[in-house]
């Protein structure tokens, strides 16, 4: 018998179901995965089980017992915990006060919380620094805390969201050894990703979401079963995806040989292929049209959030920045984007100093930027594509001083139609869309910035389904083939050793590399570099590392 | 789907009022009236007479301006609660010039003069803090709250010091205001028979659908609302956060400013202490009730005005006190407020 069974479960937005006759099984002692898609349903599944909101069909039942959470805190009662992707912990505050948050009541049970803390370092081999900040604490350490605070309640399902999103290696290797520790402990891990290459090893069994309905699953035996799993998973066969897509799902394939030809039939963008090679022969004599020159950001003394950062970017060149979030790559991007000033160092755009240019005159010169946060800094959700659109250049629009709102919409009905946009009408509004059509309204404004020389993508596919992933991707390559200068930060090192010329690695504010992309071992010298192992040092980095990380 | 939710957002509004009113009758029958008394005194005194009528378009006039101001820099993300400040910077910008001129100047002359200084008198007092915000980080909640009270204790200063605006000092009995402004300074009355109504609520009415347009259908007006709703997005975009914000607030200032410009030229046309009647805060409340809609925030001005003479008139017909108005705008204000989510038609997340 099942530790928790879901019969039959739907839930509905309105019209929109966004999940629909699911029945699965977590059996007690087990890691469970649950698979899917962005808006396959993972996170509509995940509120269900832990009280978000109640199921519009269905039961669930948990130890033989009709359960139905109607808050987080009910779920917790009833033994049910969850880590977040995104962590809930109070930056400023010491680990043990982030722990102490939980417990109930006026009293700070201190010397009850370190018994338990030495149980369960005893049990699943978890330890945390209980006196530090959690603000100083490395992403794998945080999500070492956030493991923690949801096993002190002593819970027998533990659900984990996307767990593996901002680890590298040897910490997905960690948490997969940590979610075998609490199975053997008898409880169930339920694992909700979309990357299933990278916790394949730590699964007992497998739940394929696609479209808000349970596409396929069963037990994972071995590595054969795993594509059959990615095809249920993408409705399609992973083979006909860019390399770059499949990679980022955690597959391991032979990315470092990919050939970009082959790749760009498959998107349907034949001329690209042809201009790709030609890029990677060319471009090494040219003139850098973008060139960063010791960039340092924070206060001397203080650890710098930017150490001495420099870059070239010569015309036609992709460029990426690999590296564990929170290396100081999100800085880099606001430096040159023009957000935040850099203490000291250069930028030069096509010859211009553009250290202390606004972002309007560097967006004038030819710098196009596709923010990593896109909700608060790429689009203004409440106003319309159109609007989104066209922000900056709303001066073309105008007719006897008023906005000319018929020839914007017929403008952006264009736009529309050539990026595949799904939109109702150039009206609605930009936060109704779904964040892959997001993502392309920002990149056709940022690629339509008239004489665009340098466009810089941060985590330009995160977030965002195969299919959106996919032509973001040929977007970029297109772009790049088009003689602009590429630079792509992501953590999704698979993706950029497909689309990339070389490759810096962030580290602790400082840039690494630069590793050529097309090199045999590019991949195991990168991984070596995210840990922060020099150069010299990565012959001997494991191998899985660069594939998974 | 926009009327239909500007359908909904009226069917509230017009609920909170009805439940508002019955209240307000309840505790006037509290005070001794009856309901009958309640309503013909109050009526009478919204709408009884040309004078109450003046009276109130007067004084909407007023409401429209702060509120329009208040709504301009609310779509650039600003909260400028600075309405009674920014009236009394207008209202002595105003008597200062208004009481300089020479007596035989035409109005045609005089009064734009007095309402041109009493605006940039009020854009000038919200830049002080507009300059903080950008250059500081100073909130401008905080700011142009604490300038209402530099404000109202310079109005203080100037009607009670000789050498400032007080009028002149003949006897133990003169009052602590200033000279009346000269003939030529005073706002022209609509000419409606044994009206006050002025031409304020013509201005009142220009200004708001001026607002109105600028904000829904020019290119600065989008910039402002791409401003207010995602200052990073804006700026990537090429908005210049410092300036808008800047401009904006000055410009709710100023047209505050001017509120008071048309207080101050309006009969008896002097400076007094207590001249602004705390429409500076009736007037803020406008600008949230309207929601950005200048349609909404002239029927709230015109609402609230209307009350407001209404409440006098029960104090003096029916013993009921005048504060139970206040209570009955205070509970329209906190419906509204709490059925805002009804409104926008969609169920609260919390």
């Amino acid at each position: 018998m099942g530790l928790l069974v879901l019969e039959d479960l739907g839930r509905s937005f309105g019209p929109v179901r966004a999940l629909h006759g699911v029945s699965l099984t977590v059996a007690p002692g087990t890691v469970h995965c649950v698979l899917g898609e962005n808006g396959a349903g993972k996170s509509t599944l995940c509120n269900l089980v832990y009280g978000g909101f109640a199921p519009t069909t269905g039961t669930m039942t948990l130890r033989g017992r009709r359960y139905r959470p109607g808050s987080p805190a009910q779920a917790l009662a009833h033994g049910v915990a969850m880590v977040h992707q995104h962590f809930s912990l109070v930056p400023t505050m010491t680990v043990e006060q982030n722990l102490l948050l939980g417990g109930r009541g006026l009293r700070l049970r201190k010397a009850d919380l370190g018994r338990r803390l030495e149980r369960i370092a005893g049990e699943f081999g978890l330890t945390v620094p209980r006196d530090a900040l959690v603000g100083d604490l490395p992403i794998g350490a945080r999500q070492r805390v956030e493991i923690v605070k949801a096993l002190l309640p002593g819970p027998d399902l533990v659900l984990l969201d996307e767990p593996t999103a901002v680890l590298d290696g040897p910490e997905i290797e960690a948490l997969i050894a940590t979610c075998r520790a609490v199975a053997a402990s008898g409880r169930s891990v339920v694992l909700v990703t979309h990357k299933l290459g990278e916790v394949a090893a730590a699964a007992d069994e497998a739940t394929v979401l696609r479209s808000g309905t349970v596409a396929g699953g069963g037990p994972l035996a071995g590595d054969a079963s795993v594509p059959r799993l990615l095809a249920l998973m993408l409705g399609r066969d992973p083979d006909d995806l860019d390399p770059a897509v499949t990679a980022g799902l955690g597959v391991r394939v032979d990315v470092a040989t990919g050939d970009a030809t082959d790749v760009d039939a498959a998107t349907g963008d034949a001329t690209v292929g042809d201009a790709a090679a030609e890029r990677a022969g060319g471009s090494a004599g040219r003139e850098p049209v973008l060139r960063v020159e010791g960039i340092t950001l924070g206060r001397a003394g203080r650890t710098r959030i930017l150490a001495d950062v420099s870059l070239t970017l010569a015309p036609g060149e992709i460029v990426g920045i690999a590296g564990v979030e929170g290396n100081g790559q999100s800085d880099l991007v606001h430096v040159l984007s023009g957000a935040t000033r850099a203490d000291a160092g250069t930028v030069h755009l096509g010859g211009v100093d553009i250290t202390r240019a606004t972002p309007a005159r560097r967006t004038a010169l030819g710098l196009g930027v596709v923010p990593e946060d896109r909700h608060h800094e790429a689009m203004v959700g409440a106003m319309s594509v159109a609007e989104n659109l066209y922000l900056a250049r709303l001066g073309d629009f105008r007719r006897f001083g008023l906005l000319d709102r018929r020839r914007l919409d017929t403008a952006a009905a264009d736009v529309i139609a050539s990026f595949d946009i799904r939109t109702s009408s150039p009206r609605t509004p930009m936060g109704s869309l779904s964040g892959g059509n997001q993502q392309k309204v920002v990149l056709a404004r940022e690629v339509a910035i008239p004489g665009l020389k340098v466009l810089i993508a941060a985590q330009p596919t995160r977030g965002l389904d195969v299919g959106a992933v996919d032509h973001v991707l040929a977007r970029l390559r297109a772009v790049a083939a088009g003689g602009v200068a590429v630079l792509v930060v992501s953590s999704e090192l698979p993706e950029l050793l497909a689309l990339c010329d070389r490759i810096h690695v962030a580290y602790s504010g400082r840039l690494l590399g630069p590793v050529p992309a097309g090199g045999e071992r590019a991949a195991d010298e990168i991984g070596a570099l995210m840990t922060g192992a020099g150069r010299s040092a990565a012959a001997p980095a494991n191998e899985e590392t660069g594939a998974v990380a | 789907m926009r009327s239909m939710r500007s359908t909904r957002r009226a069917l509230v509004a017009g609920g909170a009022v009805l439940v508002a009113l019955l209240a307000g009758l309840a505790l006037a029958a509290l005070a001794g009236a009856g309901p009958a008394t309640t309503i013909g005194a109050l009526a009478e005194g919204m709408a009884g007479t040309p004078y109450a009528i003046g009276k109130s378009l007067n004084t909407a006039a007023v409401l429209m301006l702060v509120g329009a101001g208040f709504s301009l820099a609310h779509r650039a993300g600003l909260v400028n609660v600075g309405g009674e400040g920014q009236l009394c910077a207008g209202g002595i910008a105003a008597t200062a010039v208004g009481t300089t001129l020479p007596a035989a100047t035409p109005a045609l002359v005089g009064v734009p003069l007095t309402l041109l200084a009493a605006f940039t008198a009020g854009g000038l007092w919200a830049a002080i803090a507009a300059v903080l915000l950008v250059r500081r980080g100073t909130s401008e909640i905080i700011t142009t709250l604490l300038l209402n009270f530099v404000g109202l204790a310079l109005v203080t200063l100037m009607v009670h010091e000789p050498t400032l605006l007080r009028q002149p000092v003949t006897s133990s009995e003169t009052l602590p205001q200033s000279a009346p402004l000269v003939d030529g300074a005073h706002l022209p009355l609509l000419g409606v028979e044994r009206s006050p109504a002025t031409v304020a609520i013509l201005l009142a009415l220009i200004a708001t659908a001026v607002i109105g347009v600028v904000s829904r259908h020019t290119p600065a007006g989008l910039r402002l609302r791409a401003l207010g709703q995602s200052p990073a997005a804006a700026a990537r975009l090429g908005v210049r956060a410092g300036p808008t914000r800047v401009v904006a607030l000055s410009t709710a200032g100023a047209f505050a400013g001017l509120g008071g410009g048309l207080l101050v030229s309006t009969a008896p046309a002097l400076l007094a202490e207590g001249f602004t009647s705390g429409f500076g805060f009736a007037g803020l409340v406008v600008g949230l009730l309207a929601g950005g809609s200048m349609l909404a925030l002239t029927a709230a001005a015109l609402l609230l005005a209307f009350l407001t003479s209404g409440g006098i008139n029960l104090q003096l017909v029916a013993g009921v006190p005048s504060t139970t108005v206040a209570i009955i705008q205070s509970l329209i204000i906190l419906l509204i407020a709490a059925t805002a989510t009804w409104a926008a038609g969609k169920k609260a997340t919390r």
